[in-house]
């Protein structure tokens, strides 16, 4: 009744005229189009996925948010320990005098950023695209 | 189905990258953040190592307590010690410039915008990169105030100056990032460079545009590491923040910040945060630090007032209960970043 | 020894050889290896979509959830966090397999039922590990290529329905 094999190894282009209809290619066209736009949405706009560590002038690394990680960077001052914890980020120590960049806590969205002045250490959650050129502060 | 993937791999390939140099440096003693849209990776990078150049000689040369070498004060030092000591000194054409534009704002602001005031940030233990609580020394904030430092105590007669009050000590924390974002876009317009955005330690002007859209800014919030509302910054606009978490030491619970109300010798304490939007002007980039403070610190009735004696028209103050005041054209510009946001709109 | 005797009618027989046919291809899929966890050509919805078209909807419901329970079963994870995907799945697309039969007929072939029951067999999934299993926002990120995948094995499942459909008929 059902042999698929043999429908499988003729299936060829010409199929496509002959079992697809003019609603059948109104949805494929309307799914590639939903497609699309799941694509620029949700890739675009998803939380955080990776964290960009800046020491100095320089850009240390940038890791992914979706591990459990610390993170020891040496700094103008010292050591500065950066925690990860599943798509979010902190300063967990740092040698600087005000701990500033300790209290702005976890950073959890693409965009958000932390930023040690005495150490020259900071810390930014990347995006696909950012939702600001630049921070006004 | 080889029909359905091509437009796909169409479609998912259409993004490719843009021509955005970004460089993010420390100088100033604060974050200094370049962007250059639609130039080589290398005419930018000239650019942007010019402009940080200029940054670091306006530092050296103007910070308020970092001296060059143990020898050798800054040129702002060399000033202050003169005029503690009641001496003429030779001045340079363009601090001299800074020094009357400064005089002009500080009258404006009835003297709530007053780099005059060194002594009594320094007495805050506020002129140093790193600093811890104080003992409050109240009897001598009171001299100081009583004092009455004003920087129309300065005079400036060709290349000399002097000072008619010795308690007169400058500091121009809340000018120079403004001074050298106004020298930065100078510099970029010279040199044919349409867009751009920079931000020296928060403060941020604009040079055209981001591609087809316009350059978009974020505003810190006061009190979580995220941006509180965004807005588009058109060419030649600035924008300036004064918050009371940049600088500021805790102690029994108070939080005292670098703002200081000339007329008390007290942090300020009833403002979280003063942000100001200027349009384009010569020195817009001057107007977005200063125009912020007085702002900042007038007492919350008189706040509509100082930023008419401004011009500014786009404005939003946060205050110490959180609340959010923004001016009706200011309103129209923000984009809050989380939904729900209650503000308050000024006439 | 006492032995129950249930009176099975024609219909059952035929639901239960389908089901079992649609059980094996499912047991196909299981082993074949997926380049992507949860990406799966779901060719026993062949299955469900020929008995919707030669027997109705009632058969088609009855052989999808039969399907989903019996190879859970044998698998050896009924009532796992499998089975619910499975199930969610089974339930959303023949919802949506319903509202779709009420499409004129002469316009949308097994092609658009496949695609869009295949849309809503992953929208099932998904919305079950959103809610359920990984209640983070991470999810969002694989809807996309998902979609995709629907979108593709969906064609394919609908055009060889038609196929086996038009033989059939001759």
């Amino acid at each position: 009744m059902l042999n698929l094999r043999h429908s499988l190894k003729r299936l060829n282009p010409k199929l496509l005229t002959k079992y697809l209809f003019i609603g059948d290619w109104l949805i494929v066209i309307a799914s590639l189009i939903g497609v699309f736009f799941l694509f620029q949405t949700l890739w675009s706009n998803e939380s955080a996925a990776k964290v960009q560590i800046t020491v100095g002038d320089k850009i240390y690394a940038t890791y992914s948010l979706n591990q459990q990680r610390e993170i020891h960077i040496h700094g103008k001052l010292g050591d500065t320990v950066i925690s990860i914890s599943q798509g979010k980020a902190r300063f967990a120590k740092s040698p600087c005098h005000t701990q500033y960049c300790v209290h702005q806590g976890w950073l959890t969205h693409a965009g958000q950023a932390a930023i040690c002045l005495p150490n020259q250490v900071s810390l930014e959650l990347l995006g696909e695209t950012k939702p600001y050129d630049s921070l006004n502060y | 189905m080889r029909y359905l993937l091509i437009p796909l791999l169409l479609l998912l390939t259409s993004c490719f990258k843009e021509p955005l140099y970004h460089s993010q440096s420390y100088v100033f003693g604060t974050l200094v953040d370049i962007s250059i849209y639609g130039e080589s990776d290398e005419l930018a990078r000239q650019h942007a190592d010019h402009i940080l150049q200029d940054f670091q000689s306006l530092h050296n040369r103007f910070h308020a307590w970092k001296p060059i070498s143990a020898t050798q004060l800054s040129e702002l030092g060399e000033l202050n010690a003169a005029f503690q000591a009641g001496k003429q000194v030779p001045i340079s054409p363009d601090l001299a410039s800074i020094l009357a534009d400064a005089t002009t704002l500080s009258v404006k602001s009835n003297g709530l915008f007053n780099p005059a005031i060194g002594q009594l940030i320094g007495t805050w233990g506020f002129q140093h990169d790193e600093f811890s609580p104080i003992d409050i020394d109240d009897a001598k904030i009171q001299a100081l105030v009583k004092a009455k430092p004003a920087m129309t105590d300065i005079v400036i007669k060709g290349k000399i100056a002097y000072s008619t009050n010795p308690a007169v000590k400058l500091d121009l924390g809340g000018y120079a990032k403004g001074y050298a974002l106004d020298i930065a876009a100078a510099y970029l317009r010279q040199q044919h460079v349409k867009d751009a955005l920079i931000n020296i330690g928060g403060n941020i002007i604009a040079l055209g545009q981001h591609g087809d859209k316009p350059w978009r800014v974020g505003i810190q919030h006061p009190r979580s590491p995220t941006a509180i509302a965004t807005l588009d910054l058109a060419d030649g606009w600035a924008i300036g923040t004064s918050g009371d978490y940049q600088r500021y030491f805790m102690l029994n619970g108070k939080r005292y910040c670098h703002i200081i109300d000339p007329r008390t010798g007290y942090p300020t304490q009833h403002t979280q945060a003063v942000t100001v939007l200027v349009p384009p002007s010569k020195n817009s980039g001057v107007l977005s630090d200063v125009t912020s403070k007085p702002i900042f610190i007038e007492s919350p009735e008189n706040r509509l007032k100082t930023a008419q004696a401004f011009g500014i028209e786009n404005f939003m103050v946060i205050d110490a209960q959180s609340n959010i005041f923004v001016s009706k054209q200011m309103a129209q510009k923000l984009h809050w970043v989380t939904t729900g946001v209650k503000f308050t709109t000024l006439p | 020894m006492k032995t129950i005797h249930i009176q099975t009618s024609i219909d059952d027989h035929r639901v239960a050889k389908l089901a079992a046919f649609a059980i094996a291809l499912h047991m196909v899929e299981a082993i074949i290896p997926s380049p992507l966890p949860g990406v799966k050509p779901g060719i026993a919805n062949i299955v469900t979509l020929y008995v919707l078209y030669q027997y109705g909807f009632a058969t088609a419901a009855w052989v999808s959830i039969l399907r989903v329970f019996a190879s859970s079963l044998l698998l050896g994870l009924f009532l796992s966090p499998t089975f619910a995907l499975g199930l969610s799945g089974a339930i959303c697309s023949l919802c949506i397999l319903w509202l779709a039969t009420h499409l004129p007929k002469k316009w949308f072939g097994p092609v658009s039922l496949s695609i869009l029951a295949a849309f809503a067999h992953i929208g099932g999934q998904l919305l079950m590990v959103r809610l359920w299993l990984i209640p983070h926002a991470g999810v969002a990120y694989l809807v996309p290529i998902f979609a995709v995948a629907a979108l593709f094995f969906g064609c394919i499942n609908g055009l060889i329905t038609a196929k086996l459909l038009a033989k059939d008929s001759h």
